[in-house]
């Protein structure tokens, strides 16, 4: 037995080191890495009807992945335009709604954060009761708001704003309202953690010296605020490029978002592999451009999740 | 200072507007709940209804899915709240050199989409299900076991922050000197360090158990035969809307807003009885007549919960007797008679237009019948938007059919749409 595993098990008991042990290899191999790993071999293989699965024809190939680029073989496109538009169009509105939630909630997050005071808590309770409201109601309220007869629509026309109601839902309108208002919470907590242990000294010395409003945010918050910062929006990007509820619920009908191209290869298609390609390919993508993101701006990963 | 009242009233309306865009929906969403047109929505307010309540719990798929979210979460909380301390546990103890990577892989699961999750979760346990030769119906692929496992993978990383914040305080001697006093190892954890976690674990296990039950990415991929809430409502919200959704969302705010407030005003009430501890004499201590303050005094959350408490008991009280009858049949009547003066007035216009059109096509036949066509169309479209619009049409047709003048009415508007519109007011129709 290696000297660690000794030591580890003379600390915590056989027993109670046992079952620790077992815990946290089931969660961290079992359900976590192996899944991945099969998802990620599921995705090399052709589509199979179950008894052939083991047999001769199951084989690695790069069939899936073709298809997201090329299309179905012997098409008559060139390259599969419809899902790479849809991939694509995913990845930069997922980027718009990050920044949007960014400029909607440093305000707040540091209002809150250098207010003292009894009505921060009755701010911070509203701030969470939205967010324990579940997720496909959300997206409901904000279609009620949203539709063609909907609150909004009435109002506008009402005022003499439009002649005739706006499609909001046609023109995903909707949908981005709908991302940003899902993951508020999560793009505020983050900063508003990191901004609270910031001393006050430091920015009045910084008024003192003369900096102006913008200056101070400039070189003094916005810098120690960078890793809440890069936290929140690493997690509204991964979540807004991965929500799924949203884009179904308050999506137009003829524009998709890539995780229902997915759902659709799961579910109507029983298309397993092809699904698991695609979603390896959003999964890898996302990590990519959030580490180059990371690098750019230099931030640790270490600092996500504090 | 001109300059900072400046400042103020712009937070104060950038405050406004943030939280009108964060409760307002909700707020909105409520109020449909109680209108009474089939479609969801607050403008315009025809009648105050509780019947879409009734609806909401006659409705069997809605309370089976309430069933199965709670047995879901049930597992989830089990499982993620013994993997998340014993992971928390870990990291306390882990070879450093590993440390690292060990928590890049523990909070991996937060960032890593719902919907890959929940599909590597499928295709995995499938997998290891064919791999023992068992057969679709086994307990590997029960939609049950797939969902709790499938969110625990990610939710455990939920509940290991939370315990993890705790456990850092926590002092490694007191486990030590429990062990040398005699204790087995179980008995030093259950007696010493779970007291010491129980708040982060209740609190863990409650975050666990609201991210279980609004959990959508994941479980519409291992639900199974067991669709939870979620689920269900995702299905209905995609084919069809109603306000029964709405009473739902309604009853869920209330539960969120009392249990929000519940959980302030206890902290609340904890930190007055602290003070008055402090301010007491020892005399007061040792007599045991020191005064606490009463439940309601300064403690503004103990005073809007039961404020909230009695509006929803009021609110209740009136659903019971409450009934709406009269008031639909009157905006029922309304409408109808609305409608009846539409198509007059359409009638009319028809008959001036056609009286028009005998002239001109006296002097210009060629000419007049593209313009007559053309605003026959208008004649037909009209009439459909306003009376077709889908709340106004299914409310108002039953009690629209029996009167004679009505149907009269109907046909003749799409009459002249098939006569005048020609084949085009015929595909329309």
């Amino acid at each position: 037995m290696p000297v660690f595993l000794k030591e580890f098990f003379k600390r915590n008991g056989t027993g109670m080191g046992s079952l620790m042990l077992a815990l946290v290899l089931f969660w961290t191999i079992g359900l976590i890495i192996l899944p991945q790993l099969s998802m990620l071999d599921f995705s090399f293989r052709p589509n199979l009807p179950p008894p052939e699965i083991g047999g001769p024809k199951d084989v690695y190939t790069l069939e899936n992945y073709k298809y997201l680029i090329y299309g179905p073989e012997g098409g008559s496109q060139d390259y599969n335009a419809v899902d790479l538009k849809v991939f694509f169009r995913t990845l930069v509105a997922a980027v718009c709604v990050t920044i949007f939630n960014l400029i909607l909630c440093y305000p707040i997050a540091y209002y809150l954060a250098q207010t003292k005071g009894n009505h921060i808590r009755i701010f911070a309770l509203m701030l969470i009761i939205p967010y324990w409201i579940n997720e496909i109601l959300r997206a409901f309220a904000l279609r009620i708001i949203f539709g063609e007869t909907g609150v909004l629509n009435n109002a506008l026309v009402g005022l003499g704003i439009f002649d005739t109601p706006f499609d909001f839902i046609r023109n995903d309108i909707a949908l981005y309202a709908g991302l940003g208002y899902a993951y508020i919470l999560l793009m505020i907590f983050p900063i508003y953690n990191v901004i609270e242990s910031l001393d006050r000294n430091q920015i009045e010395a910084a008024r003192d010296m003369g900096a102006s409003w913008v200056k101070i945010h400039q070189r003094v918050v916005i810098p120690y605020a960078k890793p809440g910062i890069s936290s929140g929006c690493t997690m509204v990007f991964m979540l807004s490029a991965g929500a799924l509820a949203a884009p179904q619920i308050l999506g137009g009908p003829s524009s998709l978002w890539f995780t229902q191209l997915i759902y659709q290869q799961f579910n109507d298609n029983s298309d397993w592999p092809q699904g698991a390609a695609y979603a390896v390919v959003l999964l890898v993508t996302c990590i990519l451009l959030v580490l180059a993101v990371m690098r750019l701006f230099k931030v640790n990963m270490g600092d996500i999740g504090k | 200072m001109k300059n900072l009242s400046f400042t103020r009233i712009s937070i104060w309306i950038y405050l406004a507007v943030f939280f009108a865009y964060l409760l307002g929906p909700l707020i909105i969403m409520s109020a449909t709940a109680f209108n009474s047109p089939s479609f969801p929505r607050m403008t315009p307010w025809e009648c105050l209804t509780f019947e879409w309540f009734s609806a909401l719990f006659q409705d069997e798929r809605i309370l089976n899915g309430i069933w199965n979210s709670i047995l879901v979460g049930a597992g989830t909380v089990v499982l993620s709240v013994a993997m998340g301390l014993a992971g928390a546990l870990m990291l306390t103890q882990i070879w450093p050199k590993l440390r690292a990577t060990y928590y890049t892989i523990i909070i991996a699961p937060i960032l890593i989409p719902g919907v890959v999750i929940g599909i590597s979760t499928l295709v995995f346990w499938d997998r290891i299900n064919r791999m023992l030769g068992l057969g679709a119906d086994s307990f590997l692929s029960n939609g049950l076991f797939l969902t709790v496992i499938g969110q625990s993978t990610f939710i455990a990383s939920y509940c290991m922050l939370v315990l993890v914040a705790r456990l850092q305080r926590y002092d490694v001697a007191l486990t030590e000197a429990a062990l040398d006093l005699g204790a087995t190892h179980a008995q030093a954890f259950r007696k010493v360090l779970l007291p010491f976690m129980r708040p982060a674990i209740a609190s863990a296990a409650v975050l666990a158990f609201l991210a279980s039950f609004e959990n959508y990415n994941t479980t519409t991929f291992t639900f199974g035969e067991y669709p939870t809430l979620t689920i269900e409502l995702a299905q209905k919200v995609r084919y069809g809307i109603t306000p029964a959704i709405s009473a739902l969302a309604f009853i869920i705010v209330v539960l969120t807003v009392f249990a929000a407030l519940a959980n302030e005003a206890s902290i609340r009430r904890k930190e007055l009885v602290a003070m008055a501890r402090k301010k007491a004499t020892v005399e007061e201590l040792e007599s045991g007549k020191l005064r606490l303050p009463g439940f309601l005094s300064s403690n503004s959350a103990a005073v809007a919960l039961v404020v909230v408490a009695c509006a929803t008991v009021a609110v209740a009280g009136t659903a019971a007797v409450y009934s709406p009858q009269q008031c639909i049949a009157e905006v029922q009547e309304q409408k109808r008679l609305e409608t009846e003066q539409r198509i007059q007035e359409l009638r009319r216009q028809r008959e001036l237009r056609r009286q028009e059109q005998q002239q001109q096509q006296g002097e210009t036949a060629p000419q007049a019948q593209p313009s007559g066509n053309n605003s026959g169309f208008g004649g037909v479209f009209n009439p459909g938007n306003l009376s077709g619009d889908s709340s106004s049409g299914e409310d108002a047709s039953p009690t629209e059919e029996p009167p004679a003048g009505n149907n009269s009415g109907f046909g003749g508007v799409f009459n002249p749409g098939n006569l005048s519109g020609g084949d085009g007011g015929g595909s329309d129709n």
